[in-house]
């Protein structure tokens, strides 16, 4: 009966990273589907990396994402260290994270200022909130680009780093090039506390999601380059493990692969940050988030935007931390000879967690590359929420309801471009 | 102060048209720089001059590569749909919203041949590239 079935299409999403559409059915009064498709292009990245030097994903894999090219580069390098057997040292392991930080302060600022904000202030897109809120945009490109003073500082260049390698850094950086650096990040935690203000200030619609929530925890900080695995209702399981919990498959309607956490459906990214590492957060990024009205979680995807907020006012303290207490480390990078085995590794991206896996062969090569990023791990919870948000609102008319659920995806930052996956092809015997 | 901004990608093959002349450029001593055309770093790479010289490539329907369009500035609409498919026109409304433009601007389009993956320019764009650098130099000085 055409008359009483609805679809609400939006052919391609904006403000998102990468090329994606929705579609959602509605028949007879209830949600028959909906559907976040990924037609971005299969990327075929894991086939690639086959057969390549146990040396190269990190430059490879960097290429994925111009957003988040340092998490591919530092998954990539915990597992192929982890498959060699090789622990890098802690001042490396610090030069990583402050690496990191650069990362999360300029992928959270664009998405904050550029991308998200515009949906709360009724606004079509950045530009044009720009002539009412020129401060608040301000805001955003100078955070922006004090993360891209960081990763130019120690990753050589703001996208597709080329300082990262294997078992460390080609060269480190010296406490007089972080120096500048350091004096420019002083001057903008103000303006990262002033974007936890001005967020906090939204109004957000009332929601509560349920899905089981997945992040990499460590016990004295607020994880970002290593930790182990933990969820809401008390998994906790080293990275090892992870293929043993989280399982992909494909969806017709999207090139990117779903993922399911014990069968179930999870969400990673900065709720699952903050509500399973809550405590780890520094006093000044707690302080903000109290005065944000955040508790110690946040089950509103819709206030995601104020977790991203207090996680740059973190990104911002912790660089200075790090570069306060920074000593070039001596080499800058660990030799990881090559051996026979598996790896894993995980690190937070901006938008969730990122997992790689790689077999390495007794000649060097790479015998399998797996990469799970976050947003296909998420893909399966917006569409969960999509769900619930039309049904919920069935009486608004589609002028109103499209653009309730485009706002409800870029609740996730998502991005599509590194989700993008490949269909396999089974051909019949000729 | 002034600047010239070459934007492109440079496995791209002639998408790299405007960084090869902002390479030249800068071999000769005008203060330059590579872009990847994302509108923050344009903000950037033009705040506080005088002068900003963009130079970009171009894909028309039909093309004669290696023609270039000289022109003061871009249609400000943008029709991008995500951050990853912001360009010039986008840079230029948003600094414009924000006063961050520079005193004048001026867009060198250089139509291409051939943007597929891959490295080098083809013939006909690679030959407009020095008569391209001294435009440049003529309009800076």
């Amino acid at each position: 009966m055409s008359h009483r079935a609805r679809q609400l299409r939006v052919s391609a999403l904006a403000r998102v990273e990468g090329e994606g559409a929705l579609n959602v059915v509605v028949r007879d009064g209830s949600v028959e589907r909906t559907e976040l498709r990924i037609y971005e292009p299969p990327r075929f990245f894991e086939a690639l990396l086959r057969g390549r030097a146990h040396t190269e994903p990190p430059d490879i894999t960097a290429r994925i994402c111009g957003i988040c090219p340092v998490a591919y580069q530092l998954s990539a390098c915990h597992a192929i260290e982890d498959a060699c057997g090789v622990t890098v040292p802690e001042p490396v392991e610090a030069l990583r994270r402050l690496l990191y930080c650069g990362e999360w302060i300029s992928s959270h600022a664009l998405h904050i200022h550029l991308l998200h904000a515009p949906d709360f202030l009724g606004y079509p897109d950045a530009i044009t909130m720009a002539a009412d809120h020129r401060d608040a945009v301000e805001r955003g490109l100078a955070l922006k680009k004090v993360g891209n003073a960081l990763l130019e500082a120690v990753g050589g260049r703001a996208i597709h780093p080329v300082n990262v390698r294997v078992g460390g850094f080609y060269r480190a950086p010296t406490r007089a090039e972080l120096a500048p650096v350091a004096e420019q990040l002083t001057a903008v935690l103000y303006l990262a506390l002033a974007t936890v203000r001005w967020v906090a200030g939204f109004d957000f619609p009332s929601v509560e999601l349920d899905h089981e929530l997945l992040a990499v925890h460590e016990d004295h900080r607020y994880a970002i380059t290593r930790g182990r695995l933990v969820s809401g209702d008390g998994l906790d399981f080293p990275v090892s493990d992870f293929s043993s919990h989280v399982v992909e498959h494909q969806v017709p309607h999207s090139t990117a692969l779903h993922a399911s956490l014990d069968g179930r459906r999870y969400l990673t990214g900065p709720l699952a940050r903050y509500s399973l590492n809550h405590a780890q957060l520094s006093p000044l990024a707690l302080h903000a988030a109290a005065e944000a009205g955040l508790g110690p979680s946040c089950r509103n995807p819709f206030r995601s935007i104020v977790v991203r907020a207090v996680e740059i006012v973190y990104a911002v303290e912790e660089a200075l931390r790090l570069i306060s207490e920074y000593e070039p480390p001596e080499p800058a990078h660990v030799d990881v000879p090559p051996r026979l085995g598996v790896g894993h590794g995980v690190t937070e991206a901006p938008r969730g967690l990122l997992y790689h896996r790689y077999g390495i062969g007794a000649d060097g090569l790479l015998t399998s590359a797996v990469i799970v990023p976050p947003t296909s791990q998420n893909q399966a919870a917006i569409e969960a929420d999509l769900h619930a948000l039309v049904t919920a609102n069935l009486a608004l008319p589609d002028s109103e309801l499209t653009p309730l659920c485009e706002r409800a995806i870029r609740n996730y930052d998502p991005c599509i471009s590194c989700s993008a996956h490949f269909l396999d092809l089974t051909r019949s015997p000729a | 102060m002034n600047v010239v901004i070459g934007v492109g990608n440079p496995y791209r093959r002639d998408d790299a048209v405007g960084l090869a002349v902002a390479e030249a450029a800068a071999g000769r001593g005008i203060n330059a720089v590579q872009s990847d055309g994302e509108p923050a770093g344009l903000l950037l790479a033009w705040e506080g001059t005088d002068l900003a010289v963009i130079v970009d490539a171009v894909v028309c329907e039909p093309a004669t590569p290696g023609r270039i369009h000289r022109t003061p500035a871009l249609p400000s609409a943008h029709g991008g749909t995500s951050s990853h498919g912001l360009g010039i026109p986008d840079a230029v409304a948003l600094a414009t919203a924000l006063g961050r433009m520079p005193r004048r601007l001026i867009v060198y389009a250089v139509e291409a041949a051939d943007v597929s993956l891959g490295v080098g320019l083809s013939t006909p764009v690679a030959r407009a590239v020095p008569w391209l650098v001294d435009r440049v130099l003529a309009d800076l000085t």
